[in-house]
């Protein structure tokens, strides 16, 4: 039953990483990605690298769960290395065949772009692998607040996606259902051309589309018997809570992005002999 | 509320009003009779008001003026002391009212409890202590303290039911309005959820208006108001009321089950007077016979069950066990092994709380749920050595074998006719013919437009409707039983042997509810061999069905004819389902040493209580 599924690919498990505090979560993917587009070395490739396999240890988040994420952009991975290959140039002409020619510097930077790519997925995958769905929109809607004095509506924007999140499982069981009721009644949505196939989804496109009509009709009414307004007096239940474990964990991404910047600078005094090897850009 | 602060302008005197009607109407837009015509009524503070009328009726438009959703266009609505104009004192006036509506799916803002229950308070702009104390408090009025973290999808309806009551709650208000806001409960939830809202008005003196179709629950009440067509027509205690039978059809109710069993026994000469409680009726009986000098008396046997019956569309299942995700962590056994025969010709009901595992049943009957070795992609297992193979689930269906790869699945699918909960939401073509015709052409590629309207127009005179009148409509035009009925034709124009309904009555008034059963029988009778019907109705199950089963947590609990189903009452309450009036009567004589033995349908036990006396008294 897919209401039993939570929605989203939340694991759940009890760890340091799920008890952050979500903006802090947040903040540090930000933090995380902003060192890996940074990073113009092999060095600090590496040093994120230890970062998101810590964390993944941390979590508690089997190793196959976050790689599993990968998978969703294989043919973009597959396709800029490919690319990268055959079109960056340099000095050590590897292989000459015909129109193609592969440079060394080219391999490098196939697989430095590769890594680059596969280390944000698994970043981004790992916070909505540790954080509910829930405390997500709270986190973005805490990280969003100073907006509110550019008049943009945070709290509409926050109560919205709210909405949204709640009613995704409802909808999917009413989606099985009308399948099941629309299949009973002979309807084929396996076989069949293109055509045929997206005319089979009408039958269960718009018995859906006047349930969430009516759906949100009746949700309208019952927030409004609620006393909803739109009001700045409005409060808020739910306070996120700044602890230690978050000092600790900002920290942790302050230092990421300083010792990738470190690398960047002195990245010839480490090893002067390969240096031309670890920069990429 | 007693141990909650009360909010600063509550007024304390006893007898305050806490609502009232001023001559009231009020017209939907683009209608020509106004929904609600000229209503007066008033509240008292602590006053537990019933409202009960047909579909239709105006009771709902009532609520909604209430608290603001709609605006009267005349006359004038006060609450809580404060007049109701325009758009001015809305605000105030929704702090003081609270109101649960129907579905429980369509109230909730928030994945998780504690969030939802907190969103009334955080619109009103209370402090975060304050909130965090309201919601321990509503919850704990609705004993769901520890569901506090919990996700609403996971929980049943009742227990959504009583979240939402809590989310009214935690506003503070001093009336709290019920909608119908246990129409799509199970037996199970809508206990729990009357149970909740009588001890708010005993403990708490709320104020309650409860607007029902269950007569069961418009009893609780101190006071009910009758509507038809947008008038109050009878308003009165509930005894007032419901004694006053001949009132009620004409306004398009029914007359409660025990008022017309009482009738019944009245006209066989058993002298009882109008009553609305089982305990008061079986008293009534036993005063009667003691009265007349008989004791110990007890009716004849029901000759014993014939077994079921057999044909050529019988359906066998053997063995039938399905997991729901198997094999991730939130893998659920919903069917434990089943093993059930269902006659041709037989009118089967399949009784079971929401979540019994009756749902899936019935969807492997026809296939959408497969059987694991009718899977295309199905190996066998070989048995691991010195273990016997497993034992694979059976499911034959007249000709067809579920288990068969090669079952012509699509045939099955319109010889098994299904209609599932509420069919009407699931009508999308542009007119009713064009959705009447659907399965049929899925089924049937080859039918000339002649043959499809023949069979359209069929199927939709079977279902009492007028295809002249009613064909080139759409659908989303209707009302709510032509709907209803609109859908049934749907399944049956491929004059399916088998026809499983599930829930077919959910969600109509009881004058609606007969009619449906009413064409179920004729479908039966004219049209499809078995008739198969989901239920939680058991006076439904005991008049209608020649065998029923009950499943339980994913096993058959037992599967007998209504006599000897009914007979297990005590068990059946135990597993926290209803039994029939019938049999609660059966129950409570029983004690007092009259044995009666019934089919448990009203006529059936009318008889055998008149049997019983007939036969005291002959010895006597």
């Amino acid at each position: 039953m897919l209401k039993d599924v939570t929605f989203g690919q939340y694991y759940p498990a009890q760890s340091f990483a799920h008890s952050l505090d979500p903006r802090l979560k947040i903040l540090m993917l930000i933090a995380y990605i902003v060192a890996l587009f940074v990073a113009k070395t092999f060095y600090g490739l590496a040093l994120c690298a230890l970062f998101v396999v810590a964390a993944v240890f941390i979590s508690r988040v089997p190793f196959g769960s976050v790689l599993r994420s990968v998978k969703g952009i294989l043919f973009l991975l597959i396709f800029t290395a490919l690319l990268n290959l055959f079109l960056h140039t340099g000095e050590h002409l590897l292989v000459e065949w015909g129109i193609i020619h592969i440079y060394l510097e080219g391999v490098l930077f196939a697989v430095f772009l590769m890594f680059r790519l596969i280390f944000l997925v698994l970043g981004s995958a790992l916070l909505t692998l540790t954080t509910t769905p829930v405390s997500l929109t709270d986190g973005l809607e805490s990280l969003l607040k100073p907006l509110k004095y550019i008049k943009f509506p945070v709290h509409a924007l926050a109560l919205i996606m709210s909405i949204a999140l709640r009613f995704i499982p409802t909808l999917m069981d009413e989606t099985n259902r009308i399948i099941s009721a629309q299949k009973a009644r002979g309807a084929d949505f396996e076989t069949g051309n293109l055509v045929k196939r997206v005319k089979a989804i009408i039958p269960i496109l718009i018995p859906l589309l006047i349930s969430a009509f009516r759906r949100a009709e009746e949700l309208g009414d019952a927030m409004d018997a609620r006393c909803y307004t739109n009001s700045p007096n409005r409060t808020k239940y739910k306070k996120l809570v700044f602890g230690w474990r978050d000092a600790v964990a900002a920290l942790v991404a302050a230092l990421l992005i300083a010792g990738v910047v470190l690398f960047n600078v002195y990245a010839y005094d480490i090893c002067p002999a390969i240096y031309s090897y670890v920069v990429m850009l | 509320m007693s141990n909650l602060p009360e909010a600063e302008n509550t007024p304390a005197a006893e007898d305050f009003t806490a609502l009232s009607f001023k001559n009231v109407k009020f017209w939907y837009p683009e209608s020509q009779a106004p929904a609600v015509n000229g209503v007066s009524f008033s509240v008292k503070k602590g006053e537990f008001v019933s409202v009960i009328g047909h579909n239709g009726s105006g009771k709902s438009t009532l609520a909604r003026l209430i608290c603001g959703l709609l605006e009267a266009d005349e006359g004038s609505i006060n609450v809580w002391g404060i007049e109701l104009a325009g758009q001015k004192n809305l605000f105030e006036v929704r702090r003081h009212t609270g109101i649960v509506f129907q579905n429980p799916d369509n109230q909730m803002v928030a994945s998780i409890v504690e969030d939802d229950v907190a969103f009334g308070p955080e619109n009103l702009g209370v402090e975060r202590e304050e909130i965090g104390r309201r919601i321990e408090q509503s919850l704990a009025a609705v004993g769901m303290s520890e569901y506090r973290h919990a996700t609403p999808t996971r929980l049943s309806d009742g227990q959504k039911q009583r979240i939402a009551v809590a989310g009214v709650l935690a506003i503070r208000p001093d009336i709290l309005i019920l909608d119908e806001s246990t129409a799509m409960l199970d037996p199970k939830g809508r206990r729990e959820v009357i149970e909740v809202v009588r001890r708010l008005n005993r403990e708490e003196g709320m104020t309650i208006l409860l607007i029902t179709h269950f007569m069961e629950e418009a009893l609780l009440a101190e006071r009910t108001i009758v509507m038809n067509r947008g008038e109050i027509v009878m308003q009165g205690t509930p005894q007032d009321i419901f004694e006053n039978g001949e009132a009620l059809l004409t306004y398009n109710l029914d007359l409660p089950e025990i008022t017309r069993i009482a009738d019944m026994l009245r006209s066989r000469g058993i002298d009882t007077p109008p009553c609305l409680r089982p305990e008061e009726l079986a008293a009534s009986i036993s005063a009667c016979a003691a009265a007349r000098g008989l004791t110990s008396l007890s009716s004849p046997r029901v000759s014993p069950d014939e077994g079921a019956k057999s044909g050529d569309w019988d359906i066998d299942i053997r063995d039938l066990t399905f997991t729901y995700s198997a094999g991730s962590p939130f893998a659920s056994q919903a069917l434990k092994g089943i093993d059930l025969h269902i006659g041709e010709g037989e009118f089967f009901g399949i009784i079971g709380h929401t979540g019994s595992g009756k749902s899936t049943l019935i969807q492997h009957l026809n296939a959408l749920i497969k059987l694991p070795q009718a899977n295309k992609k199905y190996k066998p297992k070989k048995p691991a050595k010195g273990q016997n193979p497993p034992v694979m689930p059976r499911l034959t269906v007249g000709r067809y074998n579920l288990a068969d790869k090669k079952c012509d699945f699509l045939s099955l699918r319109a010889d098994v006719g299904m209609v599932f909960q509420y069919p009407e939401y699931q009508l999308f073509a542009e007119s009713v013919f064009e959705d009447v015709a659907f399965g049929l052409k899925n089924f049937n590629k080859g039918l000339s437009p002649e043959e499809v309207k023949e069979r359209v127009y069929a199927a939709v005179r079977a279902v009492g409707l007028d295809p002249a009148e009613i064909c080139e409509k759409s659908p989303f035009d209707l009302s709510g039983g032509q709907k209803r009925r609109v859908a049934i034709a749907g399944v049956i124009v491929t004059r399916p042997k088998i026809l499983i309904l599930d829930e077919p009555a959910a969600g109509l008034d009881p004058l609606g509810k007969r009619e449906i059963m009413e064409l179920l029988h004729s479908l039966h009778s004219e049209w499809c061999k078995t008739v198969i019907i989901v239920s939680h109705d058991m006076d439904e199950i005991a008049c209608n069905c020649t065998r029923a089963c009950v499943v339980s947590e994913g096993r058959i609990f037992d599967c007998a004819t209504p006599h000897d189903l009914f007979a297990r009452y005590d068990e059946l309450l135990s597993l926290g389902l209803d039994v029939p009036l019938t049999a609660k009567l059966c129950r409570i004589l029983k004690e007092d040493g009259i044995d009666i033995d019934c089919d448990y349908t009203p006529q059936g036990f009318v008889s055998a209580v008149a049997a019983a006396f007939e036969g005291g008294e002959r010895r006597a």
